[in-house]
């Protein structure tokens, strides 16, 4: 599974530290996330869906869908 | 808060002991004692930053732990039990080898152990938590 959390961070110029701050977690969680270090419980990805106003499944991919893997 | 201050409690409680222990003369300096108390140090060391890591977590105004935190503590802890199951048997199978005395070895062990753990938790915060 991989997630587009940095990118929709980057385009509403977010830092990681105020989006931890937002659903309520440590940055490092959100590191580790953007590094595909770790896949979130179901809380987390609704609340950092929620906050970006979009559906789970358009945040949080499975590599068996048919999108484009992060480079970092 | 409360946790944070009970780790640096113990961890000043260990120090002192293992100070004591050696003013009381019954430090010879062989290699023996030299390594178990680096493992004490090591152990110490880490517990004290953990205590630190939760404290600048506090100064952030970030949860002190969250569910990555937890769940890295509960996947190190778990193969560090599975490891330790490993570890005992081979204390068990030196233990008529060795001069060492039982209760020696049984401090060795238990100190094995945290090692263990320390080591488990790194891995799992290197390789990460991923279960997909």
């Amino acid at each position: 599974m991989y997630n587009r959390i940095k990118e929709l961070r980057a385009r509403q110029d977010l830092s990681q530290l105020e989006l931890a701050r937002l659903v309520g977690v440590r940055r490092e969680t959100i590191v580790f996330l953007e590094k595909g270090k770790y896949n979130p419980s179901l809380r987390l990805a609704h609340d950092i869906a929620k906050y970006f106003r979009l559906p789970i499944e358009q945040v949080f991919l499975f590599d068996d869908e048919a999108a484009p893997k992060p480079t970092a | 808060m409360k946790r944070t201050i009970l780790m640096f409690v113990i961890s000043a409680l260990v120090l002192v002991t293992l100070v004591l222990w050696a003013l009381k003369g019954h430090f010879t300096g062989n290699i023996q004692e030299i390594g178990m108390s680096g493992i004490v140090l090591v152990v110490v060391g880490f517990a004290i930053y953990l205590g630190v890591s939760r404290l600048r977590s506090h100064k952030l105004h970030e949860p002190a732990e969250d569910e990555l935190s937890k769940k890295v503590m509960m996947r190190a802890s778990s193969l560090a039990y599975y490891i330790s199951i490993y570890l005992w048997l081979f204390v068990m199978s030196i233990s008529d080898k060795t001069t060492l005395e039982a209760h020696s070895l049984v401090g060795a062990g238990i100190l094995g152990m945290a090692v263990v753990f320390l080591l488990c938790w790194i891995g799992v915060k290197v390789f990460g938590t991923k279960n997909v």
